[in-house]
């Protein structure tokens, strides 16, 4: 018997904007060896041959202009250093490569390895190291924002790579729809931030399902209240703009956009949620980033089991076509509750595929019409059914925690 | 419990002016997929190929998300009035939108 499972009533997934698990976790492995972070021998060569060190010299604002490229093409050559024979392994040493291809400056090149210090972050750091944090978190795809979105949406991109509007194709449906329309009925929500942010989810849901959507504001009230639904997918703030509350900075820590904006975001979040006892002690939250938009990462993504869709080598950019068998580069996850106890570090791969898989098991036990990737995917919440294997149970303590950090926001 | 601070961006993080990323280029195109497929009376009068900045792109952004939601309510209210046993649209007020109305 699980208690922390047979409490959780809510599940949460915040999910921002393009940044490496070395960008924004590496510098954790100085303080918990565990942790698959970054060393100061970890490298890339640059254009000229020489090695270029990954740095703890990130910025948060100002530094990654433009905006690296993580369209699949880059990605690939990101991966595997600019290999293209049938026999290439995948190395992580194109990264610096990649960056000098959009601005032609060896200088500039360099700060794609660069990273962040601990406490730069004291938010994503802090919840790292007391809940529950992913060494082998993963985007989807080797490319960009939205086909990796439609993972955690779908459990599949069907058979996108890029950034072009795509349709549903029978009988994969949404996790949203899925549990809306199970009997008996559950709820989910996607709360964009607000009208001026809107959702990355405009083609499918937004346009046919504008009913499965609210606000950032209406999520804080939904949490105050106790009425948040069985799963809420949260998006940040996608730019700048004014509202009529003030200023809203992007909070999405895409490049070039502050990354503070974010980490108070994801403080903001929690915080509501911990604010309410009750909530807080039935809900699991999912910080986790799209993709990592180009910035250096020195895992090599594991592959997979085909999807049911292939990608043709003429919308990958390689020459080669792609059969959505290879996860994207790795992304920070921590996964966060009052059940976990402090300082988990889990070594099982996941992807967003995993996040369908997860809130599927969970409140509906299973749905036959599920993508080969959502299918294989692994669950990061077991569902609530005995036995539960306790070396699977990430909510496993037997007691809720008091000692669970706070954020002045 | 000692309280963790949480730094907020500096004043110089928000500039409404910044050129749109390719990932916002994309939400417009999408949105602009969207709103093609909108009756008439519910479409903005943006060009979006003219749009440069963030605070541009959020304004299109803002007028299409708010134009998807009223005319799937004004839909849900014409329902409800069949419903009733009404006529259809001549019985609803519907909430359309001026086209190009700046907020």
């Amino acid at each position: 018997m699980s208690l922390g499972l047979q409490n959780l009533k809510h599940i949460v997934v915040l999910m921002l904007e393009n940044r490496s698990f070395d960008h924004m976790l590496g510098s954790l492995k100085a303080v918990d060896p565990r942790i698959d972070g970054i060393t100061d021998q970890m490298s890339n060569p640059d254009t000229t041959g020489a090695s270029v060190k990954a740095q703890p010299l990130a910025e948060f604002q100002g530094q990654l202009n433009p905006d690296p490229d993580h369209h699949f093409q880059a990605v690939d050559l990101q991966i595997f250093g600019g290999g293209t024979s049938a026999a290439r392994v995948p190395t992580m040493q194109g990264f610096v490569k990649s960056y000098f291809n959009q601005r032609r400056d060896v200088g500039h090149s360099k700060k794609i390895m660069y990273y962040f210090k601990k406490d730069d972050l004291p938010v994503l750091t802090t919840l790292a190291l007391e809940f529950a944090v992913f060494n082998r978190w993963f985007a989807s795809i080797p490319g960009p924002t939205i086909c990796n979105r439609a993972f955690a949406h779908y459990g599949t991109s069907f058979g996108r790579v890029d950034m072009n509007p795509f349709d549903i194709i029978e009988p994969f449906k949404s996790i949203y729809t899925r549990l809306v329309k199970a009997t008996p009925k559950h709820t989910a929500k996607v709360y964009y931030y607000d009208t001026s942010s809107s959702t990355m989810e405009v083609v499918n849901l937004l346009q046919n399902q504008p009913e499965l959507f609210g606000t950032y504001k209406q999520f804080l009230g939904d949490c105050d209240k106790g009425l948040l639904p069985d799963y809420s997918f949260v998006e940040p703030n996608y730019n700048d703009h004014e509202a009529d509350d003030g200023e809203q900075v992007a909070s999405d820590q895409h490049p070039d956009h502050d990354v503070q904006a974010g980490e108070y975001l994801i403080a903001e979040v929690y915080m509501r949620i911990k604010r309410n006892p009750k909530l807080w002690a039935s809900t699991a939250l999912l910080v986790v980033y799209d993709e990592h938009g180009g910035i250096y990462d020195h895992v090599v993504p594991p592959t997979c089991p085909p999807d049911k869709f292939t990608a043709a080598a003429n919308s990958t950019g390689t020459g080669m076509e792609f059969k959505f068998d290879r996860l994207g580069v790795r992304v920070p996850a921590v996964l966060i509750s009052p059940w976990i106890p402090k300082n988990t570090v889990v070594d099982r791969v996941f992807d967003h595929a995993s996040i369908p898989a997860t809130v599927t098991k969970f409140f509906l036990g299973d749905d036959a019409a599920r993508s080969p990737r959502e299918t294989n995917a692994d669950v990061f919440v077991e569902p609530n059914v005995e036995p539960v294997d306790p070396q699977r149970n990430l909510l496993s303590l037997n007691t809720l925690r008091t000692d669970c950090p706070e954020f002045g926001v | 419990m000692t309280i963790i601070p949480v730094p907020r961006p500096s004043k110089k993080a928000m500039n409404p002016n910044r050129p749109v990323s390719a990932l916002l280029l994309t939400q417009i195109q999408h949105l602009q997929h969207t709103e093609r497929r909108l009756p008439l009376r519910y479409r903005t009068a943006i060009y979006t190929h003219a749009i440069r900045t963030e605070a541009e792109a959020a304004r299109y952004i803002r007028e299409v998300t708010e134009a998807i939601h009223q005319a799937h309510a004004d839909a849900a209210a014409e329902r409800a009035n069949r419903g009733r046993g009404g006529q259809g649209r001549s019985k609803v007020k519907t909430k359309s939108r001026k086209h190009g109305k700046k907020k």
